[in-house]
């Protein structure tokens, strides 16, 4: 799906965490959403999940206004810094909630939820944990399960929130390509928020640098790398 | 670290002296009376009537503060209105008030010349003398648990599962009934658990309203004092063992929610 | 884009606006008629003749010596229980034993068992007919039906009171500063006097409230083992039930509210140490 952001501002109260921003962000890609923190990257990708209302402006899904869509209409794959796993449910439940949590008529057979559940797990190389409890789970473990579960309610766009933050340097790396197999093999416009400039240059087809809630540079990573458009992404890409 | 002595040897004394010793002498007046005994004084229909009748208008009791009380969790901790902090205080009169004060304040207000009472008795409705006076008492001295347990928790839960909940399509109803209220389950349970338990014993904040009409109002901590009046205190010695034993079953159960809770989810 | 599409979104983790003051609504209510209803109540019976009524009743000779029998049980039984506390707490959080759980289990105990049973066992323990009290009663010393014995009542309803404040404030301090102080050479004491309790004054002070208010308002137990003797083992609540039975109903009620003004009193207190003092207050009760 292709996505449209036109000229979103967002003010939360008198500061501005996005001044008018506007993005084109291609369908199928794999998007990085680079920056400090505060550069407003964490806002922007709530505003296009629907967690977060823009001041002003609009986003667009295929050229269809989707500003007024709630959060549950957007059917976005949202997938949080700290994962944010219901830890009361195991992993099957955990994956199969967004399914369960359809109305009577469109949500699928039990048989098939759990088909489905069945192809996840076996998509994040997890086949056999979906008895366990999230406080039974590794970092890296949970990740995956969120992503899962993400996946589970067929989005029709992946969303990340520093979905390597919370690990440590060694799992990060090993999970970089997992994330990049699953976006391939989907083929879900992905975007993903970092304040890692070698995780996105490594990760993303496309790579939008932000700084105080403003796009600095917008540009695949090599083109970024040659030629930084500001002194800012020069000395961040280069830290 | 210095005190060893000192600490352990006020706190092993007083213990003994003012809650263990104390305990124990019912418990030996128990073993000499025998579990025949102690059967055979409890096995009347006036002493069931009031240990069933204190039990059931207690469970009702707290099930009402288990709702009620979760609600207003709730709503203290999410929602900002006028006044807020005012309800919030409130909560604890029940605990500061004592219940004497509470019993003769309660019945002066449903009593039918009462101000509720007057409003009931225009319906045909008579609530203190009654049952219902019972429960009434029995709901204001539990009010505070289940909101008192439950606050934290809802202050602890993570704003990101409910968003996550919603991404994923939920109504905000199915977020309530399917991640926040098995999250504040385990706290609630405790918290009703100690507002039964605190109503099974509960006896100044009652015995006003209640009416004690031996088989119909009469309930089973009365029933103690009544006998302890009469200087039959075998029989009042076999009922509050009974109360005792009916006390640490609770207990018991309040241990084991926190244990299935902490296994389950990894908190309380 | 429109202000109706503003108004119209609702962050996912609110309630739509109906619902809120829906429950509001349901909460305030509850609370009225539940809690302020009552307290209300109490004031409206006292004042019914007016105020130089209810203060007359007030300087009742049954009613005075209620009041003071009331303050000297507080005033014996709160330190005691304070006392009690901080041993407790010292013990529990500054040494490792096994079966520390169970003590602590036993230390909440009273909580869970019912004020007349509580009056029960005193009557059984020291009344005249058990072994210990005959022998009391022979020697001059009544326990039962007597002052000690309405402080003992009055003790063991609020046992848990002061150790359970004390004990995760503690636990969370843990021992550097105690340690660090006795290898500067304190004696146990100093440590104790300049490290320690400036640490826990405030949940000290907490748990002393809530404590003293129990002790002064306790009914049940202090009912089983007073004897109800007028003028001489009536506390106040004792004294309110008599009253009240013989239906002089300003002085009842006249009595009860010096003793509800006492709880609100008390609430203010716990509250304004809740918003001022909350980081040294046991953590459930941060605001």
């Amino acid at each position: 799906m292709h996505i449209e952001i036109d000229e979103i501002s967002k003010q939360f109260g008198t500061t501005a965490a996005l001044h008018p921003v506007s993005l084109s962000l291609p369908s199928g890609a794999l998007v990085a959403l680079l920056g400090p923190s505060g550069s407003g990257k964490t806002t922007l990708l709530r505003i296009l999940g629907g967690l977060e209302f823009p001041t002003s402006g609009r986003v667009l899904f295929d050229g269809q206004d989707a500003t007024g869509l709630s959060v549950q209409e957007r059917r976005a794959g949202f997938v949080f810094q700290s994962y944010a796993l219901f830890r009361h449910m195991t992993v099957f439940d955990n994956i199969a909630y967004g399914l369960n949590a359809r109305p009577r008529a469109s949500r699928p057979t039990k048989a098939e939820i759990a088909r489905r559940v069945t192809k996840l797990l076996d998509l994040i190389q997890l086949p056999d944990i979906g008895a366990r409890y999230p406080s039974q789970l590794s970092g890296g473990q949970r990740q995956r399960v969120a992503l899962a579960r993400a996946l589970a309610i067929e989005p029709r766009m992946m969303l990340l929130d520093e979905p390597f933050g919370a690990l440590d340097a060694k799992v990060r790396k090993e999970l970089r390509q997992g994330l990049r197999d699953i976006h391939d093999t989907t083929g879900l416009t992905s975007v993903f928020v970092t304040h890692d400039q070698e995780e996105a240059m490594e990760l993303a087809d496309l790579v939008v640098v932000m700084s105080m809630g403003r796009i600095e540079q917008i540009g695949k990573p090599q083109d970024i790398r040659a030629r930084p458009a500001t002194a800012f992404v020069r000395d961040f890409i280069s830290a | 670290m210095p005190g060893l002595g000192l600490s352990m040897g006020i706190t092993l004394t007083m213990l003994s002296l003012v809650v263990l010793l104390p305990i124990g002498a019912l418990l030996l007046k128990g073993a000499t009376y025998g579990l025949p005994g102690i059967w055979e004084t409890v096995n009347r229909e006036r002493v069931w009537a009031a240990l069933f009748l204190s039990f059931r208008l207690s469970l009702f009791a707290a099930v009402f503060n288990l709702v009620f009380g979760v609600l207003l969790a709730w709503v203290l901790v999410r929602y900002r209105f006028p006044g807020r902090r005012i309800l919030d205080a409130a909560v604890d009169l029940p605990f500061a008030l004592p219940t004497a004060v509470a019993g003769i304040a309660l019945t002066a207000l449903y009593a039918p010349n009462g101000a509720f009472g007057a409003l009931a008795a225009g319906v045909g409705w008579k609530i203190a003398y009654t049952q219902y006076g019972i429960f009434l008492a029995l709901v204001f001295v539990g009010l505070p648990f289940v909101t008192r347990t439950v606050q934290p928790v809802i202050e602890e839960i993570e704003r990101e599962v409910e968003e996550a909940s919603a991404t994923l399509g939920a109504t905000r109803l199915h977020t309530l009934r399917h991640v926040i209220l098995p999250m504040l389950m385990p706290a609630a349970l405790t918290g009703f658990a100690l507002s039964l338990a605190r109503a099974v014993g509960e006896y100044g904040s009652v015995i006003f309203i209640a009416g004690n009409i031996p088989l119909v109002t009469e309930i089973a901590p009365l029933l103690i004092v009544i006998q302890l009046e009469e200087f039959n205190y075998d029989a009042a010695a076999a009922i509050g063992i009974a109360m005792l034993l009916i006390s640490f079953a609770m207990l018991l159960v309040i241990n084991l929610i926190q244990v299935w809770s902490r296994r389950r989810i990894g908190y309380v | 884009m429109s202000d109706a599409v503003t108004l119209k979104f609702r962050s996912a983790t609110e309630e739509t606006p109906l619902a809120r003051w829906v429950a509001i609504g349901i909460a305030v209510a509850g609370i009225a008629v539940l809690v302020f209803a009552p307290l209300l109540a109490v004031f409206a019976e006292a004042l019914t003749r007016g105020v130089g009524a209810a203060i007359a009743s007030l300087a009742n000779r049954d009613a005075q010596s209620a009041i003071k029998l009331t303050l000297i049980i507080a005033a014996i039984s709160v330190p005691l229980n304070a006392a009690f506390g901080i041993a407790a707490a010292w013990f529990i959080t500054k040494f490792d034993f096994r079966g520390k759980a169970f003590l602590i289990t036993l230390i909440d105990l009273p909580f869970s068992v019912s004020p007349v049973v509580a009056g029960l066992c005193i009557v059984l323990m020291f009344g005249t007919n058990s072994l210990v009290g005959g022998w009391l009663v022979a020697s001059g010393y009544p326990i039962v039906f007597a002052l000690p014995g309405i402080v003992l009542a009055t003790m063991f309803v609020t046992f848990p009171f002061v150790a359970r404040e004390l004990i995760p404030v503690m636990i969370e301090q843990g021992r550097a500063e105690e340690e660090a102080a006795l290898t500067l050479g304190a004696s146990g004491w100093r440590t104790f006097r300049t490290v320690t309790l400036p640490n826990i004054r405030w949940a000290l002070l907490y748990g002393v409230l809530l404590c003293n208010a129990r002790a002064m308002g306790e009914f049940g137990a202090v009912a089983v083992v007073s004897g109800k003797i007028r003028g001489q083992t009536a506390t106040m609540p004792i004294t309110i039930e008599m009253l009240y039975n013989e239906y002089l109903s300003v002085a009842a009620f006249s009595l009860a509210a010096l003793l509800t003004l006492l709880a609100l009193v008390t609430l203010l207190l716990k509250t304004a140490l809740e918003l001022r003092h909350a980081d040294q207050l046991a953590a459930t009760h941060r605001a």
